[in-house]
């Protein structure tokens, strides 16, 4: 007799969420992450994989406003919320004043570790303008990059700090 | 010829596509139908494989296919080495991508299954059911070496995969003659070089052609085709292997993995698109550098050291496809280092055993080779009771020696070793530290300093393998002016596609925004050999320089045709060509492309279309015909760096904190110092975080322990001091443009660097750690054995 893997969990779940202000609504299984969900159903292949235990940072995503490891949030967990990734920080044309910060100092090498260091200097920065570097490098302590060292990184955050106090008193 | 971009800090290339998450890496792709394999492996180090069930798995819906080691066999040849060590007089044995009747470590790839989707194929896999018939294990390279040890290979006589002699003089006498003999043990523990992005493959079927196009993670496109199509038993030329923005290489993504022949044989039978991606569990089974050295040198009372041997024991882990154990090889060859030393006397034994296979690491064994020699000159300087920075400077090959020929065979470039060391004490200011160090330990902070050296030889070329030190590129330029670069290197993720473009741009003397470089794709690339050894800008940029020079030439021929004056007058800067004979003159670089392309039987008809051109680039210095004493150069580059680092040592937990870190490198010639110092950067977190955290832990019966970035702690942004970068460049004066390579080195100087400011800062209290890793918990014990031994000896 065929065993069914649909069959041993609960039923799919309806998901709507906003995703990059685009209102979305997928039929998901329950146990899919949100990492998952954002990759796989939605394409958004911008937020990356690399451990999938919350270690390594490569899958931060903002819900609401915060910061969170997308590989351990269950997708049916951020139902009516508004999830920002990566693509929708801004693009070519319109970069956000961090990605344009990680541009000029060379933030990435790789770049694999680059969506989520980017949110989450955006995430300090909303909350703290002016960083120290102690207060940068204890921010981004959840995402790990293997190419850089963080020296550049810093001095990304550092810029972006700038660039994004200079860009809100203009929008002013 | 001006220089617009080269040795500019030009930013990446496509950086906008890099942080607005727009590049694609190789586990983006999803193709229609896409199917996922998930693996079925070994919970025994050493076992006989008496049944694999996979009806369980197969009863799953959804499940397309799940198959074990016979089944493969059938289809599959045993996949070629990256490198036989047969070919360096080792023992070579059949690899199969599933094992076959035995395993010989844990997490060995037994059966795998194919589903329609990632968690079907997870689930499935759970209930294939073998088992196994558990034998002893062997996990110490000293146990493996006993010769009752049980065998690895049952078919080989013993586990010594190699043993080859390295050296040349007469050590025995530089010992009989010299006033001390300072010996010093080390344990390199097992560490790994996880790059954020795992090993990913997506391999899809093409019917109408019998062909697979795989979409891999992988550093040498190229020769990855040749083991592929072998083991497949299919024309190489049915085969194109796609290589995407790559997150991180640092040797993993060197070939020889089972995952890489199998994931294509499951599209071929399926006759669909199969893709597989590593969990971290899974990347944390590769394994690198674990070496137990005994370090000897023989040392005149002024210093000078006359003799160094140093026999010692590399535990590879399990036969594997990649080239990791060619690592052991070059810890080998890379001795003496920095060190005018004739009298040498290397032994490397490298042992295989019940764990894992290596992967190449970053630094390539080159790194325990500068372990081995700076943690042995520190011990030697504390011996004698010498600053081990004027032990390093007596014994420093001096910078007028070069070319210089090494104990091993190996000829060095070019060098100024004791101008790089002092560049780096200023950076840090050594004697001021050393001026403070006294007054810090009275108020109770013990606080240390450490000096390191480092030589990375670079660009690597192994006769008969196709580890190649020339490689070649392909430079179009559209009719509209647009460049487009193809190139046999590879960018593991460092920019070398930036600094290549660069150089292009300077070349033709065009826009830098114009460029396009296309890499790893073995259908539209010219043949190549991807990236490793730090070769990436000196062959393909070199080889790029030359293609651009060509192509240049048609266009000044061709532009002063049409501009009516002599060609020597013509220049070409920015995108546009004006002439010295004319100063009001000027014409586009484009107008003059489009011309060469459609005026060919009038005006143009003086050069020939397309303006294209391929050429090689082909280093000079590597020697592969062997001299007198049987030696090759197999490099021709040697990078070289020096790092100081000052430490704190909390004496109560353990624990080690770095303050400051200095690096000054000799790189030859910079394309691009951000990138660069990038690079540097990069390296110097790799060489701390060995040190002080990263350690593959396995238990008694070899089951491995460490199986997430918990366990695994790499350096997080915290743990990583402000690095103050310097550089001393002497050009490399026959690779192009001076280039001597970036990237491979400083693993191994930083972390002696690290290992050297921790015993200095713990000295006062008579403690040295010489097994590493330097952590909290090794530390520790460390001062307790030592002040337990000094409360004995007092009471
Ligand atoms: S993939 Fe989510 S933290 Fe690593
Ligand atoms: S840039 Fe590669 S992991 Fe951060």
């Amino acid at each position: 007799m065929a065993v069914d893997m649909q069959e041993l969990v609960e039923d799919s779940v309806l998901l709507q969420c906003r995703v990059n202000e685009t209102p979305c609504e997928e039929f998901i299984h329950p146990t899919t992450s949100l990492l998952d969900f954002l990759r796989e159903n939605l394409l958004l292949t911008g937020t990356h994989m690399g451990c999938m235990t919350g270690h390594c940072g490569a899958c931060t995503v903002m819900v609401d406003g915060s910061i969170v490891k997308s590989c351990i949030t269950l997708a049916a967990s951020v139902q009516r919320k508004k999830i920002s990734t990566i693509e929708g920080l801004g693009e070519k044309e319109s970069l956000h004043p961090v990605q344009a910060a990680f541009c000029e100092e060379s933030g990435f090498q790789c770049a694999y570790c680059a969506p989520g260091m980017l949110l989450s200097t955006v995430e300090l920065l909303n909350e703290t303008p002016d960083p120290s570097d102690a207060e940068i490098r204890s921010a981004l302590s959840g995402n790990l990059c293997r190419c850089t060292g963080y020296q550049s990184i810093v001095r990304a955050v550092r810029t972006a700090a700038k660039l994004y106090t200079a860009d809100k008193e203009t929008q002013e | 010829m001006t220089k617009q971009y080269v040795g500019n800090s030009t930013s990446t290339l496509d950086h906008a596509a890099f942080v607005s998450g727009r590049s694609t890496y190789t586990a983006d792709h999803i193709f229609p139908n896409q199917l996922h394999a998930h693996f079925v492996r070994s919970t025994h180090a050493a076992a006989k494989i008496k049944r694999v069930d996979l009806s369980g798995a197969e009863r799953v819906s959804g499940v397309v296919l799940a198959m074990d080691g016979m089944q493969a066999a059938e289809h599959l040849d045993p996949i070629p080495h990256f490198v036989d060590p047969i070919v360096f007089g080792g023992k070579t044995t059949n690899l199969r991508c599933l094992a076959l009747g035995q395993v010989s470590y844990f997490g060995e790839p037994v059966a795998v299954v194919v589903a329609k989707d990632k968690k079907t194929a997870l689930y499935a896999a759970s209930r294939v059911n073998v088992e196994y018939e558990p034998t002893q294990a062997v996990l110490d390279a000293s146990d493996a070496i006993d010769s009752n040890a049980p065998r690895v290979v049952p078919e080989w006589a013993d586990n010594m995969l190699m043993q080859v002699p390295f050296g040349g003089g007469d050590c025995a006498a530089a010992f009989e003659a010299a006033d001390h003999i300072v010996k010093t043990k080390l344990k390199v523990h097992r560490q790994s070089v996880q790059p954020i992005e795992t090993r990913s493959y997506n391999a899809v079927w093409d019917h109408r052609e019998s062909a697979i196009t795989l979409y891999a993670t992988a550093q040498n496109p190229h020769p990855l085709r040749y083991v592929l199509t072998n083991a497949l038993r299919m024309p190489e030329n049915k085969m194109r292997i796609v290589t995407s923005a790559s997150g991180g290489a640092f040797g993993l993504k060197m070939h020889g993995h089972p995952e890489e022949a199998l994931i294509c044989l499951l599209a071929k039978l399926t006759k669909q698109a199969v893709k597989w991606i590593e969990n971290r569990e899974e990347c944390l089974l590769t394994g690198g550098r674990e070496q137990e050295h005994e370090v000897d040198f023989a040392i005149n009372a002024d210093g000078r050291i006359l003799g160094i041997r140093d026999h010692f024991l590399a535990n590879v882990g399990a036969p594997g496809g990649t080239p990791g154990w060619g690592m052991a090889f070059l810890t080998g060859l890379s001795m003496p280092g920095p060190y005018d030393v004739a009298d040498l006397d290397v032994l490397a034994n490298i042992v295989v055993t019940n764990k894992a296979p290596w992967s190449s690491c970053r630094g390539y064994g080159k790194e325990v080779t500068a372990l081995a020699l700076e943690l042995g000159i520190d011990k030697a300087a504390r011996e004698l009771n010498m600053d081990p920075v004027q032990l390093r400077y007596k014994n420093f090959i001096k910078s007028d020696a070069f070319p210089k020929k090494s104990a091993t065979g190996l000829i060095y470039d070019s060098g100024d070793y004791q101008g790089v060391m002092e560049k780096t004490l200023q950076l840090i200011d050594y004697d001021g530290f050393r001026d403070q160090q006294d007054a810090l330990r009275e108020e109770g902070t013990y606080a240390g300093i450490g000096v390191a050296y480092e030589l990375t030889p670079e660009g690597g070329a192994l006769p008969g393998t196709l580890v190649a030190g020339y490689d070649t590129s392909t430079v179009k330029v559209d009719p509209s002016g647009f460049v487009t670069v193809l190139t046999g290197v590879t960018d593991p993720g460092g920019g070398n596609r930036t600094g290549i473009g660069q150089i292009v741009a300077d070349e033709l003397g065009v826009e830098f925004e114009k460029i396009r470089v296309v890499q790893g794709d073995t259908q539209s690339c010219p043949y190549g050999f991807g990236n490793y050894s730090g070769r990436s800008t000196i062959v393909g940029g070199g080889s790029a320089a030359l293609a651009a020079q060509d192509i240049k030439l048609k266009i000044i021929t061709l532009a002063a045709v049409m501009m009516e004056v002599p060609e020597e007058t013509i220049e070409i800067a920015g995108g546009i060509i004006s002439t010295s004979a004319d100063a009001g003159s000027q014409m586009s670089f484009v107008e003059v492309c489009y011309a060469a392309y459609t005026r060919n039987y009038d005006i143009a008809a003086c050069i020939e279309p397309p303006l294209e051109s391929t050429r090689t680039f082909k280093p000079g210095l590597i020697s592969h015909t062997p001299d007198e004493e049987g030696k090759i150069n197999p490099y021709p580059s040697y990078s070289n760096a020096a790092y100081a680092v000052v430490c704190e040592v909390d004496i109560e937990t353990g624990k080690v904190s770095l303050k400051k870190f200095a690096v000054v490198h000799d790189c030859g010639k910079t394309i691009n110092p951000i990138l660069v110092e990038g690079q540097a950067c990069g390296a110097v977190a790799f060489g701390i975080g060995g040190m002080l955290g990263e350690e593959i832990l396995v238990d008694e019966s070899g089951r491995q322990l460490t199986t997430d970035l918990v366990d695994y702690t790499m350096p997080r942004a915290a743990d990583v001091p402000p690095i103050a970068l310097g550089h001393h460049d002497t050009p490399n004066p026959i690779t192009f443009m001076g280039l001597k390579g970036a990237g491979e080195a400083g693993v191994g100087g930083s972390a002696a660097a690290v290992v050297n400011a921790v015993n200095d800062a713990l000295k006062c209290l008579n403690v040295e750690v010489l097994e590493l890793p330097v952590s909290a918990p090794i530390v520790w014990k460390a001062i307790q054995a030592a002040s337990l031994g000094s409360t004995e000896t007092e009471s």
